[in-house]
This record gives structure tokens, sequence and C-alpha cells, in this order.
């Protein structure tokens, strides 16, 4: 599986907050999960299944990051004193934390697969 | 939702904070009298319903205590009527203090469960790490 590293670690795209709520993360991982196995299916085209794994690892991030500005929101409003749930803005940080732990892991594991495959012997 | 327990979670501790904002506001005006004339402070009571699909807990609405209250004979309170008589709202402060604890427990159960739901999410993280 040709894997473009270089789209994967600029996934991040910094500037993308809002995200216009496209899915759950849950929902991203399964299209992930499908990436990765649409290969298997059908060997004809590994490029596509690459850059369709980067592309979903992306929206995750978009996702997170999505997560993180409303944490922020609620962090902000926490110290402004227009917060009407204190749970709420804790519970969003650590919703936000989880998530990108998840994603984190996602992308270590294609890292190490990658690192894996260049360590192959011809 | 992102993250099920968790966001289940949050619904029963925005339901235990509801219960304890109404909590407060009775203890707060157990001692509120009113004329005759007028009505006595109302007690809250929220009346709660589950969610559809397993998806937690709401607030559905606010029950009110009897606006009638209880006859106390002061005739020396300023708001007294000409028998003497003042309302004071129809509150057990033992019951009152009950509830208080149950919502408390109730808020501090819920925030448990948030904080094991994201132990358990990083340990599923930690699976083949090692």
């Amino acid at each position: 599986m040709a894997l473009d590293i270089s789209s994967i670690t600029g996934a991040g795209s910094l500037g993308g907050v809002g995200s216009a709520g496209s899915g759950t993360v849950a929902a991203l991982w399964e299209n992930a999960r499908a990436a990765i196995q649409a290969p298997q299916a059908s060997a004809a085209a590994p490029a596509d299944g690459g850059a369709s794994f980067a592309a979903a690892l992306t929206s995750a991030v978009d996702e997170v990051q999505g997560l993180q500005g409303t944490s922020k929101t609620l962090a902000l409003q926490a110290v402004t004193g227009d917060l009407n749930d204190i749970h709420e803005a804790t519970i969003a940080s650590s919703r936000a934390a989880v998530s990108l732990e998840l994603i984190a892991t996602v992308r270590n594991k294609g890292i190490d697969a990658f690192n894996e495959i260049m360590r192959m012997q011809a | 939702m992102t993250f099920d327990a968790i966001g289940i979670a949050g619904t029963g501790l925005t339901v235990h904070r509801k219960w304890l904002d109404a909590v407060s506001d009775n203890i707060a005006n157990v001692n509120t009298a009113t004329s005759t004339a007028g009505e006595a402070f109302r007690a809250r009571y929220i009346s709660v319903q589950a969610d559809q699909n397993g998806q937690g807990v709401h607030v559905a609405g606010a029950a009110w205590g009897d606006a009638g209250g209880r006859m106390v004979h002061e005739p020396n309170n300023p708001l007294a009527d000409a028998d003497g008589y003042v309302r004071y709202p129809d509150i057990d402060l033992g019951e009152q203090m009950g509830s208080l604890i149950m919502a408390q427990r109730g808020y501090q159960a819920n925030a448990a469960v948030v904080d094991r739901a994201k132990t358990t999410y990083e340990a599923a993280l930690q699976i083949g790490r090692n």
C-alpha cells in the first residue's frame, strides 16, 4: 500500500476550525478503516487507498480541531462568567483530549507501518 | 455523540445541577413570608424524563408547590393582614435537605462516570502499544 506520508504529516492544516460538523470521529474512524481495507478488496488501486486514508485522517484532525474549538469557547465562557454548567466545559475538554489521543494513536500506527516497510530488506 | 458514556453522564450532570438549583431556591425561600392577599412562594420541583434511545436524561419541566402555603399568625409582621396572618411557603426543610444530599450524590456519581469513561477510552488506546 503506497502510504502518502507527506500528506499525512501535513494533514493538520491548523486553520480549519469549525469543520462544519461533518460526522463524528467514530464515523471518520469507520471511514479510515474502510480506506485501509479498500486496497485488499481491489488491489488495482493501492495509491487511491493510501490517499483516502490520508483524507480520512485529515478530516479526523479537522474534527478534533472543532472539538478543541468548542472546548476553548467554553473555557472562555468560564472565565468571563457566561458559563451555565461547569461540567460542560470540563467534559468538552475531556472529549477533545481523548479524541486527540485517538487521532494521534491512529497517526502513530500509520507512521509505524511506514517505518516498518522502510526497514524491509530488498 | 462522539464518546457516548461521557455525553450520557453529561446529561445526568445537567439534570442534577438543575435539581440542585431548584433545591437551593427552595431552601433560600424557606422563610419568605408574603401577605395573605398574594401567593406564597411556591416550591420548585423538577420533573425528569429519560431520553429516547438510551441517550441519557433531561429535565422535562418543573412542578410547583402549593401557592396557599401555610398561614402563620404574626401580628407584628408588616405584611400581616387584618387578622394578623401572613403566608409562609409550605416547604419541609428536612425533605429539602434530603433532596439536597441526593442531588449532590447523583451529581458526584455522574462525574465519576465521566472520569471512568475517560480512563476506559484511554485504556482502549493503549491496546497493542507495547
